[in-house]
């Protein structure tokens, strides 16, 4: 039942906040229906036993339970303590401005709430309404640390400030995507993405607070061993080897992957869950490179053959390190410029939000590989068969590299070009709708969270998917391209969770793999729909 | 005297209280970029579809434009039309347009009151621009009153019935619209009961000007509304940069300095030298891997790994 909630009610106790009940999310369409009166699996008690769970039906973080009232109180005040160093130029010069701007000036109209993936496809939950997590912590702002903040939270919204309050905030930082949909359309241009951001920050830079996927696991083992995959050095070179013997053997084209040269005109930077997940997005890139002639090669240093920088979602510190980690490779290497492969957001950490960061000899030029593969495509240098590519295919817009970087244009080019049959999603460009995985949640799969986001934040993108291939027949298959390695993360779960494949022949992938499909020449082709990939095949 | 001692402290308090908003804003350390496309001072051709000039190969080897004419052009309506609502939430453009459009029409005849005012002061209070001023503040002032007073009347019924609306509305929420509808309904209600022609309101404008000196100048509170008038209109010019109603000059930093602030920082430059200073900056973050004491600097934290990784 869809119980109403207003921001103060966060601090109330009782077991779960805010229930999803069977029957309450977005409609889907046939043959989808049999998922319409799906709920999330319910945790189990003995999991959840000693982990915060008493927000909704899931759990993103398993924060401890406190032992004692003690214990509770002190992690108030380290709360409050984190909360005054947001608006503190030495702890947050990063975002002290657009924070205190966005802080001070919603004027509660609930405009960005329609435009909200999260909370549109929940049915309307009022949890998940873009202003209800900035507007609990800027009543806890006003309240615990202005002056007279006691009195005059009786005028202007008062909220209890307890560990429930806190946790559940926790929490619920992390039902966000931060895809900025809600900031894109606010008429004053308040960003509760932005306050979301904050929030996460705040937990993980003061109490220590964030995800194990993208903190123990993510930022401190790629700082520690080389990549959050896990890959170390030796085994990144591994894999690029048996990529470069599989392209053989699949395309029939030869290539071979420079690794270190000095002086390269570009240093390429992919998202390492590429070469695990998506070798031949590895290969196809090589391919492309390797026929047009880039001068280009890929590094074998720690954190420098992986793009990701899991900070930007949660965390400035561990953020900055990433970045002056990989601005200080390119240094090294002495290229020209670094070019980001299909990882949105590496693309927005490295080119965007690190750009002042980073200064002197740090500051290599860094660019899209969007816009490299536009260049190339377009030079004239490749010769391109589009009929290769003769099935439908629609194009997701990664939030990270449209909306937060106004690169709408070369992809759509590229694909004009080698796609016949390229339709697009609606809406598509900057008013897109985030895939669901984003700002870490491809990656977080503990309790049942992959469920939620299966249901709750990855389904406006199944239904635009849906939409954009209507009239097609179910057994034509169809391609997604998804040029981002979370976003193809999430897309591949859609498609599994509702599986899409067998009912509306649905296929994802990037887009050098339709780029290396078109081309003219190749023996054998690197799409193939239906077929395992021979990585998983063995 | 009263009153204009009262107009002259409100006046006071707006000045001081928005060089203030404005002051801090300014003094803030640059943040990192957080812009949100499209942005509006791009090229034409990229503006059509929200593209940045981060399309280009090697873009960093072309100098930064922005145009001021194709912000302008999303701003004015913007700012006059509330073009976002318009497309975004239309059931409740209906009122906020007029509620806020009302105000810029206040404004407008404030302006063309002291206009007037000055006219009177240099001797020229006959004549085909006085006549002219004074027909566009009748034009301005009635317009502006009656859609403010329709648009707050309007906003107040819906924060009273929407739920949405409702759940997020705090005593000041309601406090802040009524204290406006009250400006509009005393001053419509002045103007009803026998001051058509604004005379009151150019009288006091006047008397605003001479400190009360002139012997032309109005003796308020003659009757309760125009006394409302007088008080509330005052208060409201003082209360507006207290509170989140800023809005309606902040918003300009809120788009300029975040959602478009796409300028690249190049070395060597400006920006780099603020960049630098925040990078000497001591941060006291106190979870375990930040590994901050309030001596290292941001920059010795940067380079440096997490302290579970030691
Ligand atoms: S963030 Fe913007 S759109 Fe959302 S309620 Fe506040 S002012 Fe309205
Ligand atoms: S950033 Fe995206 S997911 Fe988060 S509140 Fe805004 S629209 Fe919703």
């Amino acid at each position: 039942m869809n119980i109403r909630l207003k921001p103060s009610d966060i601090a109330k106790a009782s077991d779960c906040l805010c229930h999803i009940d069977p029957g309450e999310l977005s409609l889907l369409p046939p043959p989808y229906e049999d998922f319409n009166q799906r709920a999330l699996t319910p945790l189990k008690p003995e999991k959840i036993n000693n982990i915060e769970a008493s927000l909704d039906d899931t759990v993103a973080i398993g924060i401890p339970k406190p032992a004692t009232k003690q214990e509770e109180e002190a992690l108030v005040r380290q709360f409050l303590s984190g909360l005054k160093k947001l608006f503190e130029k030495e702890n947050n010069w990063t975002f002290l401005q657009p924070l205190m701007l966005s802080m001070e000036h919603c004027a509660k109209c609930q405009t960005c709430s329609s435009a909200c993936p999260v909370f549109e496809m929940s049915g309307g939950k009022d949890i998940y309404r873009p202003i209800f997590r900035a507007e609990v912590l800027r009543r806890i702002y006003r309240k615990y640390l202005k002056p007279g903040g006691k009195i005059t939270a009786k005028l202007n919204g008062d909220i209890d400030l307890n560990w429930t309050t806190i946790a559940r905030l926790a929490e619920l930082s992390y039902r966000c995507t931060l895809c900025r949909r809600c900031a894109t359309v606010c008429p004053i241009g308040v960003d509760n993405g932005l306050i979301n951001h904050e929030i996460r920050k705040l937990f993980s830079q003061e109490m220590g607070i964030a995800p194990k996927e993208i903190h123990d696991k993510g930022s401190v083992q790629h700082l520690r061993v080389g990549s959050s995959t896990g890959m170390t050095p030796p085994a990144a070179k591994d894999s690029v080897e048996f990529i470069q013997e599989e392209m053989e053997e699949i395309t029939g084209y030869k290539v071979s992957i420079p690794w270190d040269v000095e002086g390269a005109d570009i240093l390429l930077l992919h998202n390492a869950g590429e070469m695990l997940a998506w070798p031949e997005n590895v290969g196809a890139f090589a391919i492309i490179f390797q026929a047009a002639g880039i001068s280009w090669t890929m590094s074998s240093e720690a954190a420098g053959y992986d793009a990701v920088n899991y900070g930007l979602w949660y965390d400035d510190v561990q953020f900055s390190r990433v970045a002056v980690k990989h601005a200080d490779i390119a240094r090294k290497l002495k290229v020209k410029k670094i070019v980001i492969g299909e990882c949105g957001h590496a693309h927005k950490a490295l080119t965007v939000i690190a750009d002042r960061l980073l200064t002197g000899d740090l500051n290599i030029p860094r660019e899209s590989a969007m816009v490299t593969l536009e260049d190339i495509v377009m030079s004239g240098r490749l010769k391109f068969d589009p009929l290769k590519n003769n099935f439908p295919v629609t194009l997701h817009d990664p939030c990270n590299v449209v909306r937060a970087m106004g690169i709408v244009e070369p992809q759509r080019r590229i694909l004009r070009k080698i796609a016949p049959q390229f339709r697009e999603m609606t809406p598509h460009g900057v008013d897109n709708y985030c895939c669901g995985g984003g700002s870490g949640f491809a990656i977080m799969s503990g309790y049942n969270f992959a469920e939620w986001r299966n249901l709750v934040s990855s389904r406006k993108k199944f239904l635009q998917i849906l939409k954009a291939f209507e009239g097609e027949p179910p057994d034509v298959p169809k391609y997604v391209c998804a040029p981002c390695s979370n976003c193809k993360g999430a897309i591949r779960d859609i498609l599994h969770y509702y599986h899409a494949e067998e009912r509306s022949g649905l296929h994802y992938g990037g887009l050098v793999e339709l780029v290396v499909n078109a081309l003219a020449g190749m023996k054998k082709p690197i799409i193939r729909f239906g077929e395992k990939p021979s990585w998983e095949a063995k | 005297m009263g009153f204009y001692v009262l107009s002259y402290l409100c006046i006071m308090v707006f000045i001081g209280a928005t060089g203030y908003l404005i002051y801090r804003q300014i003094n803030l350390p640059l943040h990192v970029r957080w812009e949100i496309y499209p942005v509006q001072h791009e090229i034409t051709a990229r503006t059509a579809y929200g593209g940045s000039y981060m399309e280009k190969v090697n873009w960093w080897n072309d100098k930064y434009e922005n145009s001021r004419i194709n912000e302008l052009k999303y701003m004015v309506p913007e700012i006059l039309f509330l073009r976002g609502l318009w497309k975004e939430n239309r059931s409740l453009w209906w009122f906020s347009f007029p509620l806020h459009f009302g105000l810029y029409l206040m404004i407008a005849t404030f302006a063309l009151l002291l206009l007037h005012a000055c006219f009177t002061l240099g001797g020229f209070s006959v004549g085909v621009v006085s006549f002219l001023l004074s027909g566009l503040i009748v034009a301005a002032g009635w317009s502006g009153l009656i859609l403010g007073s329709i648009g707050s009347l309007g906003m107040f019924y819906r924060r009273l019935t929407d739920r949405s609306l409702k759940d997020y509305s705090s005593f000041s929420d309601y406090f802040n619209i009524i204290f406006i509808g009250l400006f509009f309904i005393s001053a419509l209600a002045t103007c009803l009961s026998g001051d058509s022609f604004l005379e009151g309101a150019k009288a006091y404008t006047f008397g605003l000007l001479t400190a009360g000196s002139s012997r032309n100048l109005y003796v308020p509170g003659q009757n309760v509304a125009g006394f409302l008038t007088i008080v509330s209109a005052s208060l409201l010019v003082a209360y507006i940069p207290l509170t989140h109603m800023s809005h309606m000059f902040m918003k300009y930093f809120l788009y300029h300095n975040v959602k478009w602030d796409d300028v690249p920082n190049r070395r060597g430059g400006q920006m780099e030298a603020a960049i630098k200073n925040n990078l000497e900056l001591k941060p006291t973050w106190q979870a375990k891997h930040i590994n901050a004491d309030g001596h290292k600097s941001w920059r010795d934290i940067a380079s440096s790994a997490p302290k579970e990784m030691k």
